[in-house]
């Protein structure tokens, strides 16, 4: 029986129709053979899926995929306004994250991915030199005081802790998160909860907190689906926060 | 008779067609060649995990070969005078040979030796776009003796590693963006501002347009016949030729959709002598 919701993000039969905010999403087809259908913005993606058993999972996925995988592995916000924080002095602020969602079909033994998209206007931008730095996805955001209200399809919410450890103040304009570490959590909107450290002027160390917050659900780590070890689990910002 | 005397006599027994050596020296020999092959295979196992992830699977076999037959040989050597065969002979007979080889053999030495240092400098990786002296292409294989490249064409070159080594190389990829021109020549009548407002609002909405590096668009000449902009870009390594290609008609286009023209070149003559021809 096709099941009909008006919200993207979930666990579903390999049966459904989805519609949220300008996105679509259905499975359909009768048997073993089903057509896997998706409309994000102007994009459309059509696929043939053979599947039996299973269960299809939507959720917000390491923002880093589109439009190009493999062209980045790292987050980079960067502050409208700059924080200024002094030595030793321990802060929490909220900024926003661009959103991609991932569709996978998952059974007892496996994950399959089917499909990224997102309606974020992606952006990359270099960190550090050209002849050492990395290329990262951007994203500028405010820093607030309290969860912010966002476009759950558009952006998601990562509370950072930052700590300055460092003698002096330090001003910080970007921030740098590696999509290996990242551990994305979803209700109403996608979540994270990073750290930054801050041992030098122009060095920190950004990492995530592992533990699901209550009342959420943790998001298919694409990397894990992958197959990919995690051997570090912190980014060291060598070349500065401005 | 007592075993052990028994034994003894048989160990002591000498063996006329190898000039009275004895059974116990030609066991001997079997002892050294098998002690050397497990040497050599012990070296075989600790070369293929100390080296397993750094060189191409290609140079670790030549690798574990090279030591585990050197290893034997050495061993063979060592046990000959075991049954009867003096080495030094072999080695008056190798060192003549070997200086032959060694003539003949120089280049190979050579692209060996190249090819070492090829995998301890690394200048170039598989999969990397590059331009080694005349050829220009993707890293297929960098093996112990020579290095493969698919040219842009798609054509197989594989070039010896004393050359690759000793050219100049261009690892297009090496860094993780790069940077490209375009110049562009807008007409005289036009406004130069405008044109530089509109390529920088088309290039902010290329995703592979890096945002820092900043684009760069500026009046970088006043030519004969057009004032010519220089657009520097930034992108990704990995992607900037795509991004290149696809850029500069779109530049032309939102230009001329904004009334912007790209002049042909063009010259004004003034003509001295106002006097009209009679026909």
């Amino acid at each position: 029986m096709r099941c009909c919701y008006n919200k993207v993000f979930g666990k579903y039969d390999l049966n459904v129709e989805l519609k949220e905010g300008g996105i679509e999403v259905s499975i359909t087809g009768k048997g073993k053979k089903k057509s896997y259908y998706r409309k994000a913005g102007e994009e459309e993606v059509e696929k043939i899926i053979y599947a039996e058993e299973g269960n299809v999972v939507i959720c917000p996925v390491e923002p880093v995929n589109l439009p190009n995988e493999g062209t980045s592995q790292h987050l980079l916000i960067e502050l409208e306004k700059p924080i200024i924080i002094e030595p030793g002095i321990e802060d929490v602020f909220y900024v926003k994250f661009p959103i991609e969602v991932g569709v996978f079909l998952i059974d007892k033994k496996d994950v399959e991915r089917i499909d990224i998209f997102t309606i974020t206007k992606p952006k990359y931008i270099l960190y550090g030199p050209p002849e050492s730095g990395i290329i990262c996805k951007w994203w500028r955001s405010d820093a607030f005081g309290e969860t912010p209200e966002v476009k759950r399809l558009y952006e998601g919410v990562m509370k950072v802790e930052a700590k300055n450890n460092y003698s002096e103040w330090v001003e910080i304009k970007k921030m740098v998160f590696r999509a290996l570490d990242m551990k994305l959590f979803y209700n109403e909107h996608a979540f994270m909860h990073s750290y930054l450290e801050i041992m030098k002027k122009t060095m920190g160390e950004t990492s995530f907190n592992e533990r699901k917050p209550k009342n959420m659900k943790r998001a298919i780590d694409i990397y894990l689906a992958k197959g990919i070890k995690r051997l570090e689990k912190k980014f060291v910002m060598e070349w500065g926060f401005k | 008779m007592n075993i052990g005397a028994a034994i003894k006599d048989v160990i002591d027994y000498q063996i006329k067609v190898l000039g009275g050596r004895t059974v116990g020296d030609v066991i001997f020999f079997f002892v050294i060649l098998f002690v050397a092959v497990i040497i050599a295979k012990i070296v075989r196992i600790n070369i293929r995990r100390t080296l397993k992830e750094k060189v191409p699977k290609t140079t670790l076999n030549a690798v574990e070969k090279i030591f585990y037959y050197g290893i034997i040989t050495v061993g063979f050597l060592a046990a000959l005078p075991y049954i009867g065969v003096e080495p030094t002979g072999l080695m008056v007979a190798g060192g003549i040979a070997g200086i032959v080889i060694g003539f003949a053999s120089q280049t190979v030495v050579s692209n060996l030796i190249s090819g070492i240092f090829l995998l301890i400098e690394k200048p170039i990786k598989i999969g990397d776009g590059v331009s080694l002296g005349d050829v220009s292409g993707v890293v297929k294989d960098i093996r112990i003796l020579s290095t493969t490249i698919r040219t842009w064409d798609g054509i197989y070159v594989r070039i010896p590693n004393e050359k690759v080594f000793t050219s100049n190389i261009q690892n297009f990829v090496a860094h993780a963006a790069r940077r490209f021109e375009y110049k562009i020549g807008i007409a005289y009548k036009d406004d130069a501002d405008k044109a530089i407002e509109i390529i920088k609002n088309l290039l902010e909405e290329h995703p592979l347009i890096l945002k820092e590096p900043a684009p760069q668009i500026f009046v970088e000449e006043l030519g004969e016949s057009s004032v010519n902009l220089a657009i520097r870009i930034w992108a990704p390594s990995s992607h900037w030729f795509s991004v290149k290609t696809e850029m500069l008609w779109k530049i032309k286009v939102a230009l001329e959709k904004e009334g912007i023209e790209i002049p042909f070149p063009q010259r004004v003559i003034w003509m001295a002598d106002k006097k009209k021809a009679k026909i």
